[in-house]
């Protein structure tokens, strides 16, 4: 009975209790959006470094993180590495040679980690390869030329390897994408044209253009009037061994496509024997070996496991290496706590404030009820589960919205190409997966009750308060 | 029988160190089946000892004993329950719980009291059809007229059989018609159910009515007249 009558007492003043509860659904949708967002971010970046940058566990010469000098290299590199495989939790173990030196083309430099590895190998440990930017290469399957790199997009854009052009193919496609005839007719005009980079193509693009079409297209204008010329040579340049000065023309075996600009930009895969060959490097000794696990929960007890068999070794988890990374994501969850914690504030006075209202609105009423014998527990109860159906209505609803919310967007993303640039620089994709897990949605529940419960104490406390008589007395 | 008795009842209200005298050594008793008006000009202490006699204020001194039980001798959980089991209130603004309807309200007592289902449908219909609303079951308070709520609040006064009502002004807000429709139906239940009607009232009409006239004037009884 009490039940029903708080259930009906919450709809009493519609619109009032519409209004909390779409307050409560907005302040649970809003921040677990944002915690979804930023969940999803972190988890993509993880990912990123461990399928594409870092893997799950490194070995390398104590001393070759401070100087990435070739002379401090691991030996018996064969040794290790079989012995390693052994480990049933170990999915793929490889090398990669490390040289510091410069990319160059006629017109560009850039300063670049050349990284030499095992093509083959390579696809077992990382996720590289498959982030191919179509018709830029093949990776390295041509058996023919063995001098091939794969590079970043950013470092193709540095070096002018990519460039900007506006040719039939260019327009019809952005006809085909329904850009409006008053923007492709200004870019028509520039049919023919050829921009060595993406600087100079922006600058004109800006000045002949609206800074409205700039936003809307402006993106899709630049990735279409992309170009590349395929197999383009470049020199790579760097120290040897014998600190002499070497180096060899490459050509561009594949551009790939991260959102991380800072590794896109400073990373260059060639072959290891290339490049072992040319720095003159003995057969035996590397600069890392990566090391990838079945299982990342099993990342701390291998990393210690290695550290003791390996103590010549600097043997380091994904978490040591990138500790940027490791520290966002704990931070995160610190941040999701303090989010929430503000969410729940917000609703626990907002529930207290209706129910004092409620309270002070029905103070006959209130008093008629003890007066015709409902005891004080009973109005507390009511007065309690009142309360507690507000902030579970408007909570369950914004969980419900949420889910929903989350479940479309962790399919489709969420496109933020306006921060594009900010967030790659930083090393996050700008096309975000939210991601909630389902421990998240519990604890989130079980605290909007807990809110509830907690925050219609006062009111019916203020309820029981109440002399019968003189509650009568009010108008 | 005698179930309610009144000795030397006072109560005394402190206002910014003014004393008010609003009941003043009255004493009374009630017999069962009484239908008994407590008449007297504004301010003369009827409601405060209507508020008393009901437990919902405690005399400053003096007695109330209803039946065998003197009320100060309940501890205010005690008497919330005792108030549920044997009195009955009919309030001048009805006071019906607005989002339950005429029926729910009638029941509302009795689900206090966890009366078993089949009881309470058959006590709940029985009382809206003795007060003419048998048709109206459904309806809201703010669907029916003020004298069909205040006929509702009778009902529901009555739900638990109580032993008395004390009905505090019950016909201020009615019309004349609707006065003496719910005066003939709290008349027709007094003899019925033999229960004690105790009205507060300066309503002419309910004074014609009633049986016994006690006349209040400055908190004191100046007059008590059994017809």
């Amino acid at each position: 009975m009490i039940t029903k009558t708080a259930w009906k007492n919450i709809w009493r003043n519609r619109v009032r209790s519409l209004v909390v509860i779409a307050a409560i659904t907005i302040g649970i949708f809003g921040g677990v959006l944002a915690v979804g967002v930023m969940n999803g971010a972190i988890d993509q970046r993880i990912n990123e470094v461990l399928d594409n940058e870092v893997a799950h566990i490194q070995l390398a010469n104590k001393e070759f993180r401070a100087n990435n000098d070739l002379e401090y290299s691991i030996e018996n590199v064969d040794e290790i590495v079989a012995a390693i495989e052994e480990n049933e939790e170990v999915e793929a173990v490889g090398e990669h040679l490390f040289v510091v030196g410069m990319a160059n083309t006629a017109r560009k430099s850039s300063g670049v980690n050349i990284i030499g590895i095992n093509p083959e190998k390579e696809k077992e440990l990382f996720g590289l390869h498959n982030e191919l930017m179509p018709g830029t290469g093949d990776y390295f399957s041509d058996p023919d030329r063995e001098e091939l790199a794969y590079i970043g997009f950013d470092l193709a854009k540095n070096l002018n390897i990519i460039r900007y052009e506006i040719n039939k193919k260019v327009i019809d496609e952005l006809k085909k994408a329904e850009v409006p005839d008053e923007v492709i007719s200004v870019i028509n005009e520039y049919s023919g044209e050829r921009f060595s980079n993406e600087r100079s193509f922006k600058k004109e693009m800006r000045s002949a253009l609206t800074g409205k079409q700039v936003s809307e297209y402006g993106s899709l204008i630049l990735e279409k009037a992309q170009t590349f010329r395929p197999r383009a040579k470049f020199t790579l340049t760097f120290i040897d061994s014998h600190n002499h000065q070497t180096g060899g023309v490459f050509r561009v075996g594949g551009i790939y496509d991260i959102p991380n600009s800072m590794f896109e930009s400073s990373q260059v895969f060639v072959r290891e024997e290339i490049l072992r060959r040319l720095v003159e490097l003995p057969d035996d000794e590397t600069h890392k070996i990566i090391v990838r696990l079945k299982d990342i929960e099993n990342t701390k007890l291998i990393t210690g496991n290695l550290k003791t068999e390996y103590p010549e070794l600097e043997v380091l988890n994904w978490r040591e290496i990138q500790p940027d990374i490791a520290m966002m994501s704990e931070m995160a969850e610190a941040f999701y706590g303090f989010f929430m914690v503000i969410i729940l504030a917000a609703l626990a006075f907002g529930i207290v404030n209706t129910m004092l209202m409620v309270v002070l609105e029905r103070t006959k009423e209130l008093g008629m009820l003890t007066a015709i014998g409902m005891n004080k527990k009973k109005v507390f109860r009511m007065i309690m589960t009142e309360s507690v159906f507000l902030s579970l209505t408007g909570g369950l609803t914004g969980m419900i919205v949420s889910w929903i919310i989350i479940t479309i967007t962790s399919n489709q993303g969420i496109k933020l190409f306006s921060m594009q640039e900010g967030l790659e620089a930083m090393g996050f994709s700008a096309h975000i997966y939210p991601s909630i897990t389902l421990e998240f949605f519990l604890i989130v529940t079980v605290l909007i009750i807990i809110t509830g419960i907690l925050s219609s104490v006062y009111p019916a406390l203020k309820a029981l308060k109440l002399d019968p008589a003189d509650a009568l007395r009010t108008e | 029988m005698k179930v309610l008795e009144l000795n030397n009842v006072h109560k005394v209200y402190n206002t910014t160190h003014i004393e008010v005298h609003a009941v003043n050594g009255v004493n009374l008793d009630f017999e069962e089946g009484e239908f008994a008006a407590i008449v007297g000009p504004s301010g003369s202490g009827k409601t405060t000892l209507l508020n008393m006699i009901g437990g919902l204020d405690m005399p400053t001194e003096g007695k109330i004993v209803v039946n065998s039980t003197d009320l100060s001798t309940l501890k205010s959980s005690a008497i919330i329950d005792f108030r549920m089991r044997n009195i009955g209130f009919v309030f001048q603004s009805y006071n019906l719980i607005p989002v339950l309807t005429a029926k729910e309200n009638v029941e509302f007592i009795m689900n206090l009291q966890k009366w078993p289902r089949k009881k309470k449908d058959a006590r709940t219909m029985e009382l809206l059809k003795a007060v003419g609303l048998a048709d109206r079951i459904d309806s809201r308070p703010a669907q029916l007229s003020g004298g069909q709520q205040q006929r509702v609040a009778v009902a529901r006064a009555l739900a638990s059989k109580p032993r008395f009502i004390l009905a505090d002004e019950p016909t201020a807000n009615l019309d004349t018609k609707s006065t003496e429709t719910l005066l003939d139906i709290m008349e027709k239940l007094n003899r019925e159910e033999n229960i004690t009607f105790i009205f507060s009232t300066h309503d002419a009409r309910v004074m014609k009515k009633a049986r016994r006239v006690i006349t209040l004037e400055d908190g004191k009884v100046v007059s008590d007249e059994t017809r």
